[in-house]
């Protein structure tokens, strides 16, 4: 008897950003509030930046990096932080002590750009993400790739973006599935897990994964 | 069965986008939600809500829109409120603080009935924000949506209103600047544009020729365009100074449109400024449109080669949203929303001064195929994020969120 499948569900998600009413003017105030913000706060400038309005032409993978560059004009700042890969932080505070620990660096040398006022305040935002069940579900290895490009570009973020920051091991919810099908996907699951997320919109990284997925189990009619 | 609505919003976002907003709207069916605002045409929220009410119906949503009342003398006051917020000098009489105050008493009193069994109140703007404090049994959340730049505020005025503010369950600003020190949750949520709407919709160039020809506008001439009402905070007149700077490089038109809104008594004396700056120029365009000009507006947009939006102070600017749906570069200053819109060099171009700009519009005129490029990129960059079906989808998700008993950032609904 063949093992029995558990389904793919798929999810539904909404990042609703909330203003916490702290901001940073200079490098040092950024220091000081980095400890004190929300966990959905670090979050919501390390993540959330991929479900809102954002272009991958982005120079910088994090709101901090991007402020630095834009509004300190820190260059080599922004390159150290944005070098940072959140993926590999199991905890909130492992990314706090590592933004302490690049900045407290900087704020080492006491130069000009160490207390420079910013052209714009960095505005520490919080969030509240929601999540719902939806009705859409596959157990077929060759729905996958049609469900996957029917997919909303949140259900595509819960599933692929937010999926590899709830693993231990950053394996997003389709390749986790996929596993289940060991020898079929073996190939598939070391191409998506080689994907980098930063680089790339959510719509481009949906189409590469669609295609991906569509390239090695595919079929014409879809989902059911 | 989708009705035929739906189906075309589909055609534009993707029957996957309709389906998770009909799945989020199942979850607020029965319970009733309000807008109230202070004007049914003109203006930013008045076509956000002409839109998002029927769309919410659709979607199975109870929503209504109600309007307040209100004479020139509360007008007035409410232009004062409205640019004192976007920072201008100013205090409010006594007498304007009760015009104001005995207005919102009125209105309170004729929608008393049906503001206090609704189970969702989305006051818009400070017009109607005293409301509030004159319903004596709410039943349900009541958000203040300020749709302006009060990033920084006149402090008088601010004092003033952040008491009938405060009142409120959450409020929504468009961007993180404009949030304030509040007793409640602020959320951040930017406004958005109809696709299917006469205003948005894809025109024939027949009919975009036309427009242009029944107006009196010669295509003869590369045409730079700003449409938006004549408010000194769009400053009209810096974009003529602009159009003067570029002209004497490239002989170009320059349209200037701007519409009526019933709750702006200050356009008027504006208009007579940018006249009296246009100085007779033939190659100039001033239009005054009335307020349900929204495919004359559509052609305009559709039919120039670059849009500027030149403001000082801006809440969001719907209208750069509308140009780059047509595909059109935007120079817009760089202020409020429009820092969300434009990307330099992607999209447009953000710019602090008439020079700036006009340099900018320049250099898009000798690279042709920039225009192109860019227009390409600002159409897709508004439909992956500033379509009122997004608008929809965190409006329902914040107010779901609002009913949870959860403390945590991270809830199932």
């Amino acid at each position: 008897m063949g093992k029995k499948i558990r389904p793919f569900r798929f999810m539904e998600c909404a990042v609703l950003p909330l203003a916490t009413g702290i901001s940073a003017q200079t490098l040092r105030e950024l220091r000081s509030a980095v400890r004190g913000i929300p966990d959905s706060s670090i979050y919501y400038h390390f993540w959330g930046r991929m479900i809102r309005p954002h272009i991958s032409e982005s120079e910088f993978n994090n709101d901090f990096a991007s402020w630095v560059n834009n509004s300190i004009k820190d260059i080599k700042l922004a390159e150290v932080l944005s070098a940072i890969n959140p993926e590999k932080f199991q905890k909130f505070n492992e990314i706090r002590d590592i933004l302490e620990n690049i900045l407290d660096k900087r704020l080492e040398n006491e130069d000009f750009l160490s207390w420079k006022k910013a052209d714009r305040n960095f505005y520490f935002i919080s969030c509240k993400k929601l999540m719902f069940k939806t009705n859409r579900e596959i157990s077929k290895l060759e729905d996958l790739p049609y469900a996957v490009k029917k997919a909303s570009r949140q259900s595509f973020f819960y599933h692929f973006i937010d999926g590899r920051r709830r693993s231990p091991e950053c394996k997003d919810d389709f390749t986790q599935w996929l596993e289940q099908f060991p020898d079929e996907t073996d190939e598939t699951r070391k191409k998506i897990r080689k994907i980098d997320s930063y680089l790339f919109s959510l719509e481009e990284l949906k189409e590469q994964i669609a295609s991906l997925l569509e390239e090695s189990f595919g079929r014409e009619d879809g989902e059911k | 069965m989708m009705s035929d609505i739906l189906k075309q919003y589909a055609e534009v976002v993707g029957q996957h986008t309709i389906d998770s907003l009909l799945a989020i709207a199942e979850r607020l069916k029965g319970r009733k939600i309000i807008h109230v605002n202070s004007t049914r045409s003109g203006g930013g929220v008045a076509e956000i809500l002409s839109c998002m009410v029927p769309l919410s119906i659709e979607l199975g949503l109870d929503v209504s829109w109600e309007v307040i009342e209100g004479d020139e003398s509360f007008f007035n006051c409410t232009k004062i409120i409205h640019n004192s917020l976007q920072g201008m000098a100013g205090t409010l009489s006594e007498s304007q603080i009760n015009t104001y105050n005995e207005t919102n008493r009125k209105n309170a009193e004729r929608l008393k009935d049906i503001l206090q069994d609704a189970d969702y109140v989305f006051i818009h703007d400070p017009q109607p924000a005293a409301i509030i404090g004159m319903i004596p049994k709410k039943k349900g959340k009541w958000l203040w949506r300020c749709h302006i730049d009060a990033s920084s505020p006149n402090k008088s005025v601010w004092q003033f209103m952040k008491k009938h503010v405060s009142a409120y369950d959450a409020s929504i600003f468009s961007i993180a600047d404009f949030a304030q020190q509040l007793p409640h949750p602020q959320f951040l949520i930017t406004p958005s544009i109809d696709p299917i709407c006469e205003k948005n919709m894809c025109l024939e160039k027949a009919e975009i020729l036309k427009t242009y020809n029944n107006l009196g506008i010669g295509t003869d001439k590369p045409i730079i365009l700003q449409v938006s009402r004549f408010d000194r905070f769009k400053d009209p007149l810096g974009v003529i100074e602009s159009y003067r700077i570029i002209k004497e490089h490239v002989d170009i038109r320059l349209v200037l449109a701007g519409g009526e809104a019933d709750d702006d008594p200050e356009t008027g004396e504006i208009l007579s400024q940018v006249r009296a700056a246009a100085d007779g120029d033939p190659d100039i365009s001033i239009l005054l449109l009335p307020s349900d000009s929204h495919r004359t507006i559509n052609a305009l947009q559709s039919g120039a080669d670059i849009v500027m939006q030149k403001s000082v102070k801006e809440g969001f600017g719907l209208t750069v949203t509308e140009a780059m749906w047509k595909k059109k570069p935007v120079i817009g200053g760089d202020v409020g929303g429009i820092r969300l819109q434009i990307i330099n060099r992607f999209n447009g171009y953000r710019v602090q001064t008439p020079e700036g700009a006009a340099i900018r519009i320049r250099y898009l005129l000798s690279h042709p195929w920039n225009i192109t490029k860019m227009g390409e990129n600002a159409k897709l960059y508004v439909l992956e994020n500033f379509l009122i079906t997004e608008q929809l989808r965190r409006e329902m998700t914040l107010l779901i969120s609002l009913d949870g008993k959860g403390r945590g950032w991270e809830r199932w609904i």
